[in-house]
């Protein structure tokens, strides 16, 4: 039996019933029978490879890497302190949390895989569908269900595309992976623009829930922003729309050329006006009845996840105005690191992993222990993972927040540079990933510890630093206001600087100023363009708004006058 | 793995690599089997690498490896050090975490 019967429904994402139970229990033994084989033999590695990855089960440079699920980010304390577990008894002390809002565990013994899966089974999380061709883990925005901003939460709607794309017997062979984002809110927290299908709820003429969809969007060697195949999708049209759209992928995408297979070639190949009219096409020889989500069936997801008491004293508020008026520096953090909350007495908490000199998204076990406290204590039960690989407490009364704060400082997680040039995105780069070129830690840490002064930060402002180490883009470094490709030049690495990128509602993909530059060097760049964008930058200006006006000259010259 | 930095320079030497099937680990061939430590990696001329890396492979199912494959090594080194940026992290760790990287003077893993 399920313990549900006897705990309280977790806040913000979907309760396990029985018939999960059992699959994930079924997953196990079958991955643990697979392992097995391979010990033994009975299996090569060419046989076991596809096996393990289906069950997110990678090999990098050092280890066997494990790539744990967490759907549209969000967990509670006990699956948290579960990850916590896992890394102190299987990994080295340190889980690092992706741009997926997963988390990855890097020194992964295969041995030990199926105990570590049966324990994240009994915790209602599982690895599957982080790796393969196949509809990857959904995510969602980090203030899903709290954000002031929110038109429509999006996490119900997110549940059910976990569940319609979770081992679909047509997708999971597809021609290259498949990334889904949904947001209920008009400012894009989630990519929408750069995921194969972006998906934003909205609220129709009606008040009834509809979606605006977009398709082909992507990074990786070719990156192409999305473009909007439907503007007002209706709630009971959504799985057989996105049906339609996987159907005409997986017919017609390529498996010939792996650089070529992902849908924003096809969408670009046939057009989106051709590609619109064959996912009607198939739309509309479906058999509807079959995929209507009827408001019942969305009712019934709903009552599956809990929901928070947004209840606070009348005060809360003028008890954080005092708080951060008796301190400055919990005042600077407060300033950075939080977001309205949809409710009076309330805030969104954004908490960063991204220390001065830090590994953008590594935590210690000690560190997870803390968030899961402090969510328990705090926010519900309940955090996120962020696509900017950082962590979100939804739900916070005001009054709250400085002891949160306190507990964060005591973990080292009070960082104030949320949006910040701090607040880097890296991938795994070369120090992990079998995959890169060129190490992007490095140069993170270097950037972070360059402009660690919060001052200096919040004089600088919002900006995008986006690393990858190699051109599949995990970094994101496409959508930087500043981006860093890192590059190999005959086994010495090398970093290309792309500027004028983003993910939000302006999506739009940086634009590379000039040859690659060694590390040190590359690190100076930015500072020269950073210097250049104070001095050039108008009120109210951010580094992309200033670049956008100006072009991209005056900043190549900065970095190549004198480099 | 991808089996990558396969580069062989003319008059060069190189080792083998692989990892150790159960848990992933980087290991080194040398005189008396797999080591984690490159600095008993067995020394082999470009010239002779093909053969003996044909070997290795033949015996990777009894010695428990995979993805084997053959790394160019750096010229007058008092231990064998790999050419690329990517064959010295996996040799010596990750750059970012000292506590775990593997010294190349002592050939010991610090944990």
């Amino acid at each position: 039996m399920s313990d549900t019967a006897t705990r309280p429904l977790p806040v913000g994402h979907y309760t396990y019933d029985q018939v999960d139970h059992d699959f994930l229990r079924a997953r196990v033994e079958q991955f643990r029978d697979q392992v097995a084989r391979r010990i033994s033999g009975e299996l090569s590695e060419d046989e076991f490879k596809p096996l393990r990855l289906m069950n997110g089960l990678y090999h990098q440079l050092h280890a066997y890497m494990l790539r744990v699920a967490v759907p549209y980010g969000t967990m509670d304390a006990r699956q948290v302190r579960m990850l916590a577990h896992i890394a102190r008894t299987y990994d080295r002390d340190y889980g690092h949390f992706t741009t997926r809002q997963n988390i990855q565990f890097n020194w992964i013994r295969l041995e030990d895989t199926p105990e570590i899966l049966e324990q994240l089974a009994s915790v209602e999380m599982h690895a599957i569908q982080t790796s393969g061709n196949c509809i990857r883990n959904v995510t969602s925005d980090e203030f899903a269900g709290a954000a002031a901003d929110e038109l429509v939460d999006p996490r119900v709607h997110a549940e059910i595309l976990r569940q319609w794309s979770t081992l679909h017997p047509e997708f999971t062979f597809l021609p290259r992976k498949f990334k889904i984002a949904i947001s209920g809110s008009p400012h894009d927290r989630v990519a929408a623009r750069f995921h194969d299908i972006g998906v934003v709820a909205k609220p129709g003429p009606d008040g009834a829930v509809r979606f605006e969809v977009f398709v082909g969007g992507g990074m990786g060697r070719t990156p192409i922003v999305g473009v909007r195949i439907h503007d007002h999708l209706p709630e009971e049209d959504l799985l057989a729309y996105l049906e339609a759209i996987l159907r005409v992928y997986n017919a017609y995408g390529r498996r010939d050329n792996i650089y070529k297979a992902r849908i924003k070639i096809l969408v670009q190949a046939l057009g989106l006006d051709a590609f619109r009219e064959k996912v009607e096409a198939e739309f509309a020889a479906m058999d509807r009845a079959r995929y209507r989500l009827t408001p019942e069936t969305v009712a019934a997801i709903r009552a599956r996840f809990g929901t928070p008491d947004l209840i606070a004293p009348a005060d809360a508020p003028a008890k954080l105005a005092a708080d951060r008026a008796a301190n400055p520096h919990f005042d600077r953090w407060a300033r950075t690191n939080t977001h309205p909350h949809r409710a009076p007495g309330f805030i969104c908490v954004a908490v960063s992993v991204k220390p001065a000199g830090g590994i953008p998204g590594d935590a210690t076990s000690h560190q997870i222990d803390a968030l899961a406290d402090i969510a328990e204590r705090f926010s519900f039960d309940e955090l996120r993972v962020t696509h900017m690989q950082n962590i979100v407490f939804g739900h916070v009364r005001q009054d709250e927040l400085l002891a949160l704060w306190h507990a964060l400082g005591e973990a080292g997680l009070a960082t104030p540079n949320l949006g910040l040039i701090g607040d880097i995105i890296a991938c795994p780069g070369l120090d992990y990933c079998a995959l890169a070129n060129a190490r992007s830690i490095p140069i993170a840490q270097k950037i972070s510890a360059r402009f660690a002064d919060p001052t200096l930060q919040e004089q600088i402002g919002r900006i995008h630093v986006n690393i990858s180490g190699c051109i599949n883009a995990c970094g994101h470094h496409h959508a930087g206001h500043i981006g860093i490709l890192g590059v190999d030049k005959k086994g010495e690495e090398f970093f290309q600087i792309t500027l004028g990128g983003s993910a939000e509602d302006d999506a739009a993909i940086g634009q590379i100023i000039g040859p690659a530059l060694p590390e040190d060097a590359t690190v100076d760049a930015v500072a020269r363009l950073i210097e250049t964008y104070l001095t050039l930058r108008q009120e109210g200006e951010r580094f992309l708004d200033t670049y956008r006006r100006l072009g991209q000259a005056p900043f190549k010259d900065s970095v190549y006058a004198t480099a | 793995m991808d089996v990558r930095s396969n580069r062989r320079e003319q008059g060069g030497s190189s080792a083998i690599t692989a990892n150790r099937l159960l848990d992933g680990r980087t290991v080194w061939l040398g005189a008396h089997g797999w080591s984690e430590q490159i600095a008993e990696a067995r020394v082999i001329a470009n010239t002779d690498i093909e053969a003996a890396i044909e070997d290795a492979r033949a015996r990777a199912a009894a010695d428990s490896v995979m993805a084997i494959y053959g790394v160019q090594l750096l010229p007058d080194t008092a231990t064998p050090e790999p050419l690329t940026m990517r064959e010295r992290i996996r040799a010596f760790g990750p750059s970012v975490h000292p506590a775990f990287a593997i010294s190349p003077q002592e050939g010991q893993r610090h944990e």
